[in-house]
């Protein structure tokens, strides 16, 4: 009976993080169609979270269980599953209220890591998948959107630079609608594994599936909903920074920043190097932004985001740690998950209405 | 040791298709818009055969965009 309320509790969880992934990672797909004007805002996020959904149904890789080369796997409960599920949406939720975009990748892995470090001490952490998994992929998939980025708005300035601005600005408007689609789709495809995988583990962990059961049914839909409706559902203040913060976008810097970041995001995907989509495609962004001239790029906001992106790793672990720590003050039963799920909903629902009400959907440039 | 902890081969890999798809793309595509405006000149400035030669080109970058999508799709697919 308790093993299956933990359960209940973690699938759940998994599925409010779901939702906070598809809602933080909104930006990283829609933003710089909507700042080009390339589509109207709620257009974007309905086409994003169609294309989520469907993304979600692509692919269903439970191996995309990212926790698994940088924790030991014998440490993983659903406890330590449960408590770094919360250290990972409380780390979305913070750098939302910030509106910066961070990966909700790296937070499960850190609020993970947290918690296992928790439950057994620091043996439980593989140092070397954390080093050569999470840190060499963040510091290279930004600098390569970047890359990537700033030497295609060159070339594209040079081959069209010389036409008229208006069927320039329209046909890289047509062209955001398919770069931007096949970021969506790339991000669905992704993204909801993670949380097919974390619930499948839990089911199997619960004995509710064999040991190397597909995920059913149920969870690949309960999943792709959960990243739809989140992504449905847009986080406005990233958006806005992604999309006018970072530099303010013309139509074909919008393309060439989608462009590069689909390009970046399906090659790690087919050569089996994942790197984080939030990475490359604000890489992506200051890279359009850089390729035009240097100064265009604000590059205080830019360091705001990376700090973001350092902090992210630390800031997840040691909230995934609390969560635990707290959880196990109540023992190894289901009141400990019950107790600090409440507690963490009341701080997420507060914390929540009063952020909401500030976010304004961002005009179109 | 970084050899050892990064799977250099697949890292190789994905900078240079990386590069080629992202900068080869992009660069597809701007010719088709470049084809497109040129097409509207030579139409107006009454030269069918540069304007022709022009659709051509927009019809080749279109369908190399569009061959570059297919391809996305199918690496999805095959994860």
């Amino acid at each position: 009976m308790n093993s299956d309320l933990i359960l209940v509790i973690v699938v759940a969880t998994a599925l409010a993080f779901d939702f906070t992934n598809g809602f933080h990672d909104t930006a990283n797909v829609v933003a710089t169609s909507i700042s080009t004007g390339a589509a109207r805002p709620q257009v974007a996020i309905g086409m994003a979270s169609l294309l989520n959904f469907v993304g979600a149904f692509i692919s269903i890789s439970v191996a995309a269980t990212v926790a698994n080369d940088v924790v030991d796997a014998a440490v993983i409960t659903p406890t330590v599953v449960f408590a770094g599920l919360i250290g990972a949406i409380a780390w979305n939720l913070i750098t939302w209220s910030f509106g910066l975009p961070s990966s909700s990748s790296h937070a499960l892995i850190g609020g993970v890591v947290g918690s296992a470090v928790a439950a057994a001490g620091f043996d439980a952490v593989i140092g070397e998948g954390l080093v050569g998994k999470v840190l060499i992929p963040a510091v290279i998939a930004p600098i390569l959107a970047l890359t990537v980025a700033a030497v295609a708005i060159g070339l594209v300035y040079r081959i069209v630079g010389r036409q008229r601005p208006g069927m320039v600005t329209r046909g890289f408007r047509y062209g955001q609608l398919v770069s931007g689609g096949m970021l969506a789709l790339a991000h669905g495809t992704n993204d909801a594994q993670k949380t097919m995988g974390v619930i499948t583990l839990a089911l199997i962990a619960n004995g509710s599936l064999g040991p190397s059961a597909d995920p059913p049914l149920w969870v690949i839909v309960s999943s792709a909903a959960a990243i739809a409706l989140g992504t449905y559902s847009g986080g406005w203040r990233i958006i806005r920074t992604t999309g006018t913060r970072i530099i303010k976008m013309d139509a074909a810097q919008g393309f060439s920043a989608q462009g590069a970041g689909a390009a970046v995001i399906l090659a790690s995907t087919h050569f089996g190097f994942p790197l984080s989509t939030t990475h490359v495609i604000n890489g992506g962004v200051m890279g359009a932004g850089a390729g035009k001239r240097v100064s265009a790029v604000r590059w205080g906001v830019a360091g705001n985001i990376v700090t973001a992106w350092l902090l992210t790793l630390p800031a997840a672990a040691a909230i995934g740690a609390l969560a635990y720590g707290a959880t196990a003050i109540f023992g190894s039963g289901a009141l400990g998950p019950v107790l600090v799920s409440l507690a963490s909903l009341s701080l997420i629902v507060v914390v929540f209405a009063r952020r909401s009400r500030r976010g304004a959907p961002v005009p179109a440039a | 040791m970084t050899a050892v902890v990064v799977e250099t081969k697949e890292l190789a890999q994905t900078i240079v298709a990386s590069v080629v798809a992202g900068v080869g793309i992009t660069v597809v595509f701007s010719i088709a818009i470049w084809g497109v405006a040129r097409f509207a000149d030579f139409s107006r400035a009454d030269r069918p055969l540069a304007a022709g030669a022009a659709a051509a080109l927009v019809g080749l970058a279109l369908a190399a965009t569009l061959g570059a999508v297919v391809f996305g799709v199918v690496v999805m697919t095959r994860k």
